[in-house]
């Protein structure tokens, strides 16, 4: 028999039970639907993380005080006040740290804006004018501070796009003047809307010179991060162990384990966050599994039933000179098409449907969301339903092989 | 040498507690080119003997020699090999399958066969013709008379050329016109062709197209006789 007419004779035999065969797969369908779903969106996520991350640069060093983070936005940790000036004038010193690039300390907080009756509460950033190349964000209108701001304690501020709606709607907010904590700060410019970077939403922000913020509003001492560049990427293990000699110089600690403060590249958090985010996604993949195995269960129920009714025909097949060999391999191919097709119909519903959920995410929840058609899960996906009809089709099969010619001669 | 032998066949079925002998020593051989009927009403064990010729059962005890080779030499493959050669089988409920034009169901045969596919079209409309049922080979069998359905068995039959057809009550579910035409058939086939036919009825009537009528009772053979006068099926069309 060709492989020609063993597709026919099978497909023919699929075809005849079209209502059986089309709920009998929809078991393999569902399963290999949520498999591509959990896979894309996994994969969505993970590169929304990492592309999160990189929004920083690889090159970037964050140093932050208090004792080594447990989770990757342990937010207790910036309350610590470890990380003073004199640590900044210690890192800048060209023999401490021989490969840093550029150093910027950050303050952050909550603070209430008002102009002319309007009122908002963004975040407050204070930090130098470097914000704008390390998070690669430039006013629309006007200018950052400058480093003479910084030094003087300038009552200068830059806002972010929603800031500016809120608080001046249509008219132009350059050269206005806003009261933050009672103090007068001129607006010198405005970012244009960028949604989330590196997990802070400049949109809703507001940055003023860190010197500022530190004495003016928030009243402390102290950076709630340092943040660094190496000079390339080979330099950051050696950046990191300088910074960590410094620190610990600058700080009297002798004992590692009692260091007041804990370093994090872009590649740790990267390679933390898709340890994370690839867990999660083994581990529903495993749930969506189970069910291409009751799904598999049901395919073997069906093709049983299918050849206790079809023993005419097996009989016929096998008088007109069909071995044994042919016939299971007969029923074994309506099992494999069964669940290949199932397969196929799983992997374009769940690539449908998880194109949905990206335009949903990208459109309606400006979450900064790519799709990506994920090929290993729809390889997978079709192999593994193959595999399960080969598994589940192959006793029912036997069954048919089996069967004796003459039932096809007894007239019921 | 003879083309079929049977030596003192015997086949019994466990049922139950007890064992039914269905044959209990049956003795014959059929040349090629016979016609033979094989007739005993139901429970005779004459379905069981087709079944036994036909390679579909084997025999409890005793030999069957197939072209002088015992049966018991065969490999199932070979087995499956010389049903699909030769030997054509013709049921009583037809055995077509549903929603499957007529040439398709004719040529079902030789999905199983060696025969190349660009020879299966010729094949199936000479079988078809043979038959005389051209127009009808696009019809699906639930549009066919009953008549029609066994007309298509048998093409399906011929098709791999098989040099015995066994046909179990070829006529038991058809009316009488019906009938005739298939008997009719299978008598153009045996003297025209010259293939050996072995018929399965309980009805005198039906055997008497044979050449040859061996009775079969209680398992064992009653008689085994040359029929005087012979019905000949396109007689009896003429008749009416």
């Amino acid at each position: 028999m060709t492989l020609k007419h063993a597709f026919k004779t099978a497909f023919t035999g699929l075809k005849t039970n079209k209502s059986r065969s089309a709920l009998t797969v929809l078991g393999i369908v569902i399963g290999i639907t949520s498999i591509i779903m959990i896979m894309s969106i996994g994969q969505g996520a993970q590169d929304l993380i990492l592309s999160q991350i990189q929004g920083m640069g690889s090159k970037t060093i964050v140093i932050i005080p208090g004792r080594q983070a447990k989770t990757p936005s342990d937010f207790a940790q910036t309350l610590s006040n470890s990380l003073k000036e004199k640590d900044l004038a210690a890192l800048q010193q060209k023999n401490n740290v021989p490969t840093l690039g550029q150093i910027m300390p950050v303050v952050i907080g909550a603070e209430t804006l008002y102009y002319q009756g309007n009122t908002d509460q963004p975040t407050v950033f204070g930090a130098t004018d470097l914000i704008s190349q390390f998070f690669d964000i430039y006013p629309s209108q006007g200018n950052f501070f400058t480093d003479d701001d910084v030094k003087s304690h300038s009552e200068v501020a830059v806002i972010g796009s929603k800031v500016k709606d809120n608080l001046f709607g249509a008219s132009n907010p350059m050269g206005e003047t806003i009261k933050i904590k009672n103090r007068n700060f001129r607006i010198i410019g405005v970012l244009p809307s960028k949604g989330q970077v590196s997990f802070f939403n400049f949109d809703d922000s507001v940055i003023v010179p860190y010197t500022t913020a530190q004495n003016y509003l928030f009243g402390i001492n102290y950076f709630n991060r340092i943040i660094v560049t190496a000079d390339s990427e080979n330099d950051i293990n050696r950046t990191v162990d300088d910074i960590t000699t410094t620190l610990r110089n600058s700080h009297n600690i002798t004992d590692p384990s009692k260091d007041d403060f804990s370093i994090e590249t872009q590649a740790d958090l990267a390679s933390r966050l898709s340890l994370i985010t690839t867990i999660l996604t083994l581990f529903l993949t495993a749930v969506a599994a189970i069910s291409l195995v009751v799904g598999g269960i049901g395919i073997m129920n069906i093709m049983l039933v299918s050849v206790t009714e079809r023993t005419r025909e097996i009989g016929l097949r096998k008088s007109l000179g069909a071995t044994g060999k042919n016939i299971l391999f007969q029923f074994l191919l309506e099992s494999v098409l069964l669940t290949g097709i199932g397969g196929i119909i799983g992997v374009i519903l769940g690539t449908g449907f998880s194109f949905l959920i990206s335009v949903i995410l990208s459109k309606f929840l400006a979450v900064d969301w790519v799709f990506g058609f994920p090929i290993t899960g729809a390889v997978i996906g079709i192999l593994v339903s193959g595999i399960i009809g080969l598994i589940f089709g192959l006793y029912p099969a036997r069954q048919a092989a089996q069967k004796s010619p003459i039932e096809a001669l007894r007239y019921e | 040498m003879s083309f079929i032998k049977l030596e003192n066949i015997a086949k019994s079925y466990l049922y139950g507690e007890g064992e039914v002998h269905a044959l209990r020593g049956v003795s014959f051989s059929i040349d090629k080119g016979e016609f033979v009927a094989i007739m005993g009403p139901s429970g005779s064990g004459k379905s069981t003997l087709l079944q036994i010729l036909g390679f579909l059962d084997k025999p409890t005890s005793g030999k069957y020699f197939f072209e002088d080779k015992i049966s018991d030499s065969y490999s199932d493959d070979e087995i499956a090999r010389i049903r699909n050669e030769k030997m054509g089988f013709i049921f009583q409920a037809f055995n077509l399958l549903p929603r499957t034009t007529v040439a398709e169901n004719v040529k079902l045969p030789l999905l199983y066969s060696k025969i190349k596919e660009n020879e299966w079209n010729t094949l199936a409309q000479k079988a078809i013709e043979q038959v005389g049922l051209t127009h009808r080979v696009n019809h699906e069998p639930s549009r066919l008379s009953g008549g029609e359905q066994q007309r298509t068995a048998i093409a399906r039959a011929l098709i791999t050329n098989p040099e015995v057809i066994f046909a179990d009550e070829p006529t038991g579910n058809l009316d009488s016109q019906s009938g005739h035409l298939v008997m009719e058939t299978l008598q153009k086939l045996n003297e025209e062709q010259g293939r050996t036919i072995v018929l399965i009825t309980h009805e005198t009537h039906t055997a008497e197209h044979a050449q040859r009528i061996i009775k079969i009772f209680d398992g064992k053979i009653e008689s085994d006789s040359i029929v005087k006068n012979r019905r000949k099926a396109n007689d009896m069309e003429l008749l009416k």
